[in-house]
């Protein structure tokens, strides 16, 4: 039966690497690029071997075994809902012994590229720690230990992760948790990194991990090879007993998610109490028309699906990122490309607004919508947003640096940006839609195979809404050096030839939607 | 031109579709008087989908045309569009829209005026008996109050035809009743409705015209007394689908009665 299970895995491997190309071209990638993490390590591995303390050995293997541990823990969060292959509630209806299906989903998460990195990576210590018999004996040992711990941590993530998400309202909560989480790991990794790197503090946090469960199998070995065999081979007992502890919390999750694989949290009843909304919203005050329904409709997708509320919340992060140097004594100069860098996003993450409508975009065509009420109407949330927030960051700037004459030509940019970036993006969507989540499914989650068209098509638009800037740029550098009036002229630039942007951009892509909105549709139906 | 003007509600000429290497529909012909009630049904696969996509301008055919009313769904299809109501089957709806908004939408999308959508809707919720759930997000809709939500949809303007296609897949027997009632009256008043299903049995007493559809092309067409010729309509379909396998003595160890 175990054999079985992850006999399945490598089939459903294979069969979804036949199905499509770009699929195994992927693959390949991600080898190539372990390959490459993998030698690297390898080098760094046996080079230590012939360090002559074994204290940088140490430090290394903890931190590093640390922190794959919890990366491992940490991944079905971030990769949530990407790889569901060998989802657990998927085997409710057959009869396989629990034990069994225990083993076998845990053997199957190896048959994976990070799966084999890390083992291979984790008995190449073996060759770090081969400085006595003993230590060649518990090596192995605590690296399988270690390869399983994290194997089982990520399966104990995912399995409570999936149960929670079983409900809309879970799938919502678990969204915004990842969002948050990654904002987290984002910020706090720069300034953790920061401090670390002051000597004899890696150290100090290697010994520290080396009693957290995350750490014990990894600092096992070293004790050995330092003599210190009591100590050594009580990390690697609190290790086992650590993974069977991760093991038994898996299976009770499991218990649950077997037993009773549809059970909605929070029941029908209550999501329909919380959910109440007596009115039309926002149909009932925007312009009732074609394009005021349009506007109406992303608006509320905006502050309703998490989707839209994770990209927004992105949005206004980003931005902020640049405050980090003013505010801890740098140059305040960081503050004045904040409002041209959210009229740059806001403009710019348009450009695949249609595929988050996914196969839903019927109404569209159905209803036969002018390709001019689909365009303009879907920028009205980011149209919202942005009349906010760049006068707002672009006065934040000004109070930082002190230099009020900036203001109109930090506008002004941000502006020329937002524009430009709605005409770029009213053409871009309504020719190449490419895979986004769908809804209920992880925001950072991009579905497998889509990132080579992706990646162009970001760029693309990316760079023609900064190409279309350039002039407008220059101008804001002379405002920042020249006098006042420059700064207005820059401002006034930037309206004249924005709205010019968005004119053009509008009525070329409502051109280009009416003309092909069917196969708007087709692709749509095709990503998803 | 076998074309005969707007007494027919829609006219399919030729109609064809490759997806990849497989024809999907192929140089398919169809006529739906207007006012009929009209049944496509045909074994899984059989193109009843794409037919119906193209007829009503969600994809574009290969090769042939679609006319609704005697308007071409290709060449005029704003008219033509205003003049159907479409329940597609497989596609999303924005489903983080509460009921109610989802019908003022597709009003509001046509152009309505925003009075006439709201009373439209409140009366179209309180006949599908939706008008507790008017304010409930569709993503928390159960599968039979999608259906009628759907149906709401695709009724706000009033369309002289309405194409349906699987209406009653994962209904349940009280929201299909409503919604067979809904769709007699709105037939009885002079409306067209084609609809698609593989419940033979509904179909029979449904519709007054069917068409059996197999591998893209139409099979048999007309009354629902010429299709059946003296059969069932099951019966006529295996008939003339084929390929049902004879079971004969094969499985006999599903049999526990020799136990």
């Amino acid at each position: 039966m175990v054999a079985h299970i992850v006999g399945l895995k490598w089939q459903l491997l294979r069969n979804g690497l036949r199905r499509s190309t770009p699929q195994l071209v992927g693959l390949v990638f991600a080898g190539l690029y372990g390959l490459g993490v993998l030698g690297v390590a390898m080098t760094g591995l046996i080079g230590l071997r012939f360090e002559p303390p074994s204290d940088a050995a140490r430090t290394a293997i903890t931190v590093g075994g640390s922190a794959a541990t919890l990366g491992w823990a940490l991944l079905p969060v971030i990769a949530y809902g990407i790889d569901e292959t060998l989802d657990p509630a998927r085997f409710a209806t057959f009869a396989v012994p629990r034990r069994q299906l225990v083993l076998g989903l845990l053997l199957s998460s190896l048959v994976s590229v990070p799966a084999v990195v890390t083992t291979v990576l984790a008995f190449a210590t073996v060759i770090t720690w081969s400085r006595s018999v003993l230590a060649v004996v518990v090596a192995p040992l605590a690296a399988a230990v270690g390869v399983l711990t994290c194997v089982a941590l990520s399966r104990v993530t995912s399995t409570a992760f999936s149960a929670m998400s079983r409900s809309r309202r879970g799938k919502d909560v678990v969204s915004l948790m990842v969002l948050l989480l990654s904002v987290g790991i984002a910020v706090g990794s720069s300034s953790i990194m920061e401090r670390l790197s002051a000597p004899g503090l890696l150290a100090e946090v290697a010994d520290l991990l080396g009693w957290t469960p995350l750490g014990l199998a990894w600092s096992a070995p070293a004790d050995i090879v330092d003599g210190a065999i009591g100590s050594g081979l009580l990390r690697l007992a609190l290790a086992m007993v650590f993974l069977m502890v991760a093991l038994l919390a898996w299976d009770l999750l499991l218990r649950g998610a077997l037993e009773n694989p549809r059970a909605a949290s929070g029941g029908r009843a209550a999501t329909r109490a919380a959910t109440r909304d007596t009115g039309l919203g926002c149909f009932g005050w925007l312009p009732a028309t074609p394009t005021g329904a349009v506007a109406a409709r992303s608006v509320t997708s905006w502050l309703r699906d998490p989707r839209y509320v994770s990209s927004v919340a992105l949005m206004l992060l980003l931005p902020l990122g640049l405050l980090v140097s003013p505010l801890t004594g740098g140059s305040s100069a960081w503050s004045l490309a904040m409002a041209p860098a959210a009229g740059f996003l806001l403009g710019w993450s348009m450009h695949n607004d249609i595929a988050y409508d996914g196969t839903a975009f019927w109404a569209h065509v159905a209803t036969g919508v002018s390709g001019r009420a689909d365009r303009i109407g879907r920028l009205a949330p980011t149209a919202m947003v942005g009349s906010v927030l760049l006068p707002g960051y672009a006065t934040l700037a000004c109070v930082l640096t002190g230099r009020w004459s900036l203001w109109p030509a930090v506008l002004g940019i941000g502006l020329g940006f937002l524009l430009s970036g709605f005409g770029v993006a009213s053409v871009m969507s309504a020719l190449k839609p490419y895979p986004v989540p769908g809804p209920g499914e992880n925001p950072f989650g991009a579905p497998p195979g889509s990132s080579a068209l992706t990646v162009v098509v970001q760029a693309v638009a990316g760079a023609a809404v900064f190409a279309l800037n350039l002039p407008l740029i220059g101008v804001g550098i002379g405002a920042l050096l020249g006098p006042v009036w420059i700064g207005w002229l820059c401002l006034g630039l930037a309206a004249v030839f924005g709205s010019g942007a968005l004119i053009l951009g509008t009525w070329w892509g409502a051109t280009i939607y009416e003309r092909r909105a069917p196969e708007l549709l087709a692709d749509l139906a095709r990503i998803r | 031109m076998p074309y005969r003007g707007s007494s027919l509600a829609l006219s399919l000429r030729g109609l064809s579709k490759a997806f990849g290497s497989t024809l999907a529909v192929d140089r398919l012909d169809l006529d739906v008087p207007r006012g009929s009630f009209f049944g496509l049904v045909g074994p899984n696969g059989a193109g009843k989908t794409t037919t119906l996509s193209m007829a009503t301008g969600l994809l574009r055919p290969d090769a042939g045309t679609a006319h609704v009313l005697g308007h071409d769904v290709w060449s005029d299809s704003v008219r033509a569009k205003q003049l159907v109501g479409i329940l597609p089957d497989g596609l999303r709806l924005f489903d983080r829209l509460t009921g109610l908004q989802l019908i003022c939408y597709s009003g509001l999308l046509r152009g309505m005026d925003r009075a006439v959508v709201t009373d439209r809707a409140h009366e179209l919720l309180d006949a599908l008996g939706l008008a507790e759930a008017g304010g409930t997000l569709v993503v928390d809709y159960s599968a039979g109050m999608t259906k009628k939500i759907s149906l709401a949809c695709a009724l706000i303007h009033a369309p002289r035809l309405l194409v349906l296609d699987e209406p009653f897949e994962a209904v349940d027997p009280i929201s299909a009743s409503t919604i067979r009632q809904i769709l007699k009256g709105y037939a009885a008043s002079g409306g067209t409705v084609i609809l698609s299903s593989h419940v033979m049995d509904l179909v029979q007493r449904l519709c007054d015209r069917v068409a059996i559809v197999a591998a893209g092309q139409i099979r048999a067409v007309g009354t629902l007394d010429e299709v059946r010729a003296g059969m069932t309509l099951e019966e006529r379909f295996v008939h003339l689908v084929g390929g049902q396998t004879d079971v004969g003595e094969g499985l006999a160890w599903l049999r526990t009665s020799s136990d």
